[in-house]
């Protein structure tokens, strides 16, 4: 798990409004290793949204080396561009971003359009993609007849559809209830334990972020703080120690912080005749 | 887009129109001029007819049809000049107001050959047609006119005049031609065997008689379609007309005389209607200048529509394109967000182009489908409308098809479905590639635009 899927060296980006620069990033070095789920977090203007059309070759940085599998995409031409967006990422936008004419299966087909696979394997990938993040029986459906979780899940399944190297998710929650909300990022964590995609997320929420397990500031263009985020429990690590954990361990046998909650006891169902009966 | 369709197809009717009718004049002339002057000195004489004289064309005209006579008692079939009692091969009598219809006693004109110094031969003949009434309307008017079945020509069979005179038919194509002394017998023209259903060698019955038909003539002149020819006695004998004839053919000596004799006719006998084949020919060069100058009208006319409508095509292309570049950039404007997806999940500027280009082109076509049906529905309507009626720049007495009625044969036929469809296809793509070019270009950070 140690190969790095992207590694940014001294990359800049230098946006020209009027006369004035503006550094949206400012000489930064990012390292993400293949199966890792980071977050970026960081205020408003900070470059978060630049990072990640940097990352995802949207935009070309003005300095630096950005290497995705070791391929620099900083050097690449537009007409090579587009195939490494194809091939090597899959992006999940704040407002979903389906298209309202296709259904959810001919909207996870679209990457796949363009690549050598069949018809018949296309839809089949389709149909598993759409299986993963829980919408078989949906797949007829179209975006306007599905809720927005669900819309962000089609979403998901298209972002994963060219097996890319890396999910980049720009506020995935943006959008979403609290409820939808804990779904999403349950699906984001479980793909990443399940299969080993590699995400990025950029997110304003401290409690989303807080499920990864690592968790990026950004502040004027740089990386100026770096913390562990929960999910690193998920994989049996100690988010605050790096010390192996068992699979049952509440707290960590190392540092002797709580790493995992119990569940909450269920709370007591109200009946209708207004007595309380144990659940 | 219906008008785009519309308009071409009226052009072309009112074109195709005028070039038939073109080629119609011109091929009669030449055939009737050629005729004529095989026969400078023959000379025509027959009882001034009750009907007006004069060239006249009435009724209705078809493409390719040319309808006439000084009577309404004449059929003419598709590219045929009007004829009545003229002699085979030659132009037709009632093509030029001769007339001859009224039966006069033939004994009352011997004098012509035995006191004019100059006259050659003298051949008396009968015609007679035979047919049925038919009413024709066009425009708001109505005619019943008898359309001939077929012609029964008499002539004297005398090796005298037969021999050295072309009042026989010239082109016998099966059997023989009339000898001098034949009785019973015919020759008939293909049209008249086709009519009677015989051939040759069969005995015809022709108004309750029966002929051995012993030769077919094709046609030579453009009057002798539907006439069949006997001997004068037996045709005098047949339709009644005992000791009368139609016409007196007068020959001349040479063609010098002519004008010598036909006015020495004139005076023997004032109440003739003498014409000679000379003074028919400058008629007909008359007429032919006269035609000349209406169809140069004609054709001023149509150029005129033409450049109208090349000049209404072009605005329609204009704005046509104009829509289609207006309706494509909104789209591609409205689209804008879906584009950067695209362009985000991995499609290439080509694949952005080449998809908004064909939904331009796609769009362009169904247009061009909804306005070509409209556009054959609407075209009669329309082009009635819209494009000036030729007929109305001739005279009354020149009725030119295609007047009023033009505007009925506007049909939008396949070719002109194709055109259609073909521009519509290069107006879509016209006009939907800059908006294609727009769309590639746009940014996939598009996408990521909150709104």
């Amino acid at each position: 798990m140690s190969e790095l899927v992207l590694k940014m060296e001294g990359v800049s980006k230098v946006y020209q409004l009027g006369k004035r620069n503006v550094n949206a990033l400012a000489n930064l070095n990012l390292s993400i290793k293949k199966g890792e789920f980071a977050a970026i977090m960081g205020p408003s203007g900070s470059g978060k949204t630049t990072l990640l059309n940097v990352i995802g070759c949207i935009d070309k940085p003005t300095n630096g080396k950005m290497l995705i599998d070791d391929v620099d995409t900083a050097q690449l031409p537009e007409s090579e561009l587009y195939k490494i967006r194809r091939n090597k990422i899959g992006f999940v936008f704040q407002n979903f971003n389906l298209l309202p004419y296709l259904n959810a299966r001919e909207n996870v087909e679209l990457p796949m359009e363009l690549t050598k696979k069949s018809k018949s394997e296309r839809t089949a990938k389709a149909n598993e993609l759409l299986a993963t993040v829980g919408l078989s029986g949906r797949e007829e459906h179209r975006p306007q007849r599905l809720s927005q979780g669900e819309q962000q899940r089609v979403a998901i399944a298209r972002a994963l559809a060219n097996d890319p190297a890396i999910i980049l998710a720009d506020e995935p929650t943006g959008n979403l209830d609290i409820k939808c909300k804990q779904e999403i990022v349950k699906l984001l964590a479980n793909l990443n334990i399940n299969q080993g995609t590699t995400i990025i997320l950029v997110t304003h929420d401290g409690q989303v972020a807080a499920h990864t397990e690592r968790i990026l500031f950004l502040n004027d263009g740089k990386i100026t703080r770096e913390k562990e985020g929960l999910h690193l429990a998920k994989k049996n690590i100690c988010p605050y120690c790096k010390a192996k954990l068992q699979p049952a361990d509440e707290k960590c046998a190392n540092c002797g912080k709580t790493v995992r909650f119990r569940k909450k006891p269920s709370a007591p169902v109200v009946s209708e005749t207004g007595k309380n009966t144990p659940a | 887009m219906a008008i785009m369709i519309a308009v071409p197809a009226g052009i072309a009717a009112n074109q195709s129109a005028t070039q038939n009718l073109t080629g119609n004049l011109s091929n009669t002339l030449t055939l009737t001029e050629a005729t004529i002057n095989q026969t400078l000195t023959q000379i025509d004489c027959s009882l001034t007819p009750s009907a007006p004289s004069g060239f006249g064309f009435s009724g209705n005209f078809t493409p390719g049809q040319f309808n006439g006579g000084g009577r309404p008692d004449f059929n003419f079939t598709p590219g045929q000049f009007g004829g009545g009692s003229g002699i085979p091969g030659e132009f037709g009598g009632g093509a030029l107001g001769g007339g001859g219809s009224n039966p006069m006693n033939e004994s009352l004109y011997a004098d012509i050959n035995s006191s004019i110094p100059g006259v050659a031969a003298v051949a008396p003949i009968l015609t007679v047609s035979e047919g049925h009434n038919v009413t024709v309307t066009f425009g708001d008017r109505s005619f019943t006119r008898m359309v001939a079945d077929y012609i029964i020509e008499g002539v004297p069979l005398n090796s005298s005049i037969i021999d050295k005179y072309p009042i026989l038919p010239t082109n016998i194509t099966s059997g023989r031609n009339l000898l001098a002394g034949d009785s019973g017998v015919v020759v008939l023209s293909e049209n008249n065997s086709a009519y009677f259903g015989v051939g040759l060698g069969d005995s015809v019955t022709i108004l309750g008689q029966a002929f051995e038909v012993v030769g077919i003539h094709g046609t030579a002149g453009a009057s002798d379609r539907t006439t069949l020819y006997m001997s004068l006695s037996d045709a005098q004998t047949l339709t009644g007309n005992t000791g009368e004839v139609t016409t007196i053919e007068v020959f001349a000596d040479n063609s010098e005389d002519v004008t010598a004799v036909s006015s020495a006719i004139s005076t023997m006998h004032a109440e003739l209607d003498v014409i000679t084949a000379q003074e028919r020919l400058s008629q007909l060069q008359q007429q032919q200048t006269n035609y000349d100058t209406q169809l140069a009208n004609a054709q001023a006319t149509l150029n005129q529509t033409q450049s109208q409508a090349f000049e209404e095509i072009i605005v329609a292309v204009v704005a046509t394109s104009l829509i289609v570049l207006f309706v494509m950039l909104y789209t591609v404007r409205e689209r804008t967000k879906e584009i950067g997806t695209l362009k985000a999940i991995g499609f290439s500027n080509r694949t952005v182009m080449s998809q908004f280009m064909l939904e331009g082109i796609l769009l362009s076509l169904m247009a061009g489908v909804v306005g070509v049906v409209i556009g054959s529905v609407a075209a009669p309507f329309l082009s009635s409308v819209l494009l000036p009626t030729v007929g109305n720049s001739f005279g009354s007495s020149f009725r030119f098809v295609g007047g009023p009625a033009s505007t009925t044969a506007v049909t939008v036929n396949p070719e002109l479905m194709l055109i259609g469809f073909g521009v519509s296809v290069v107006l879509g793509a016209l006009g939907s590639l800059y908006p294609a070019w727009r769309a590639s270009k746009t940014r996939p950070a598009e996408a990521m635009r909150y709104e």
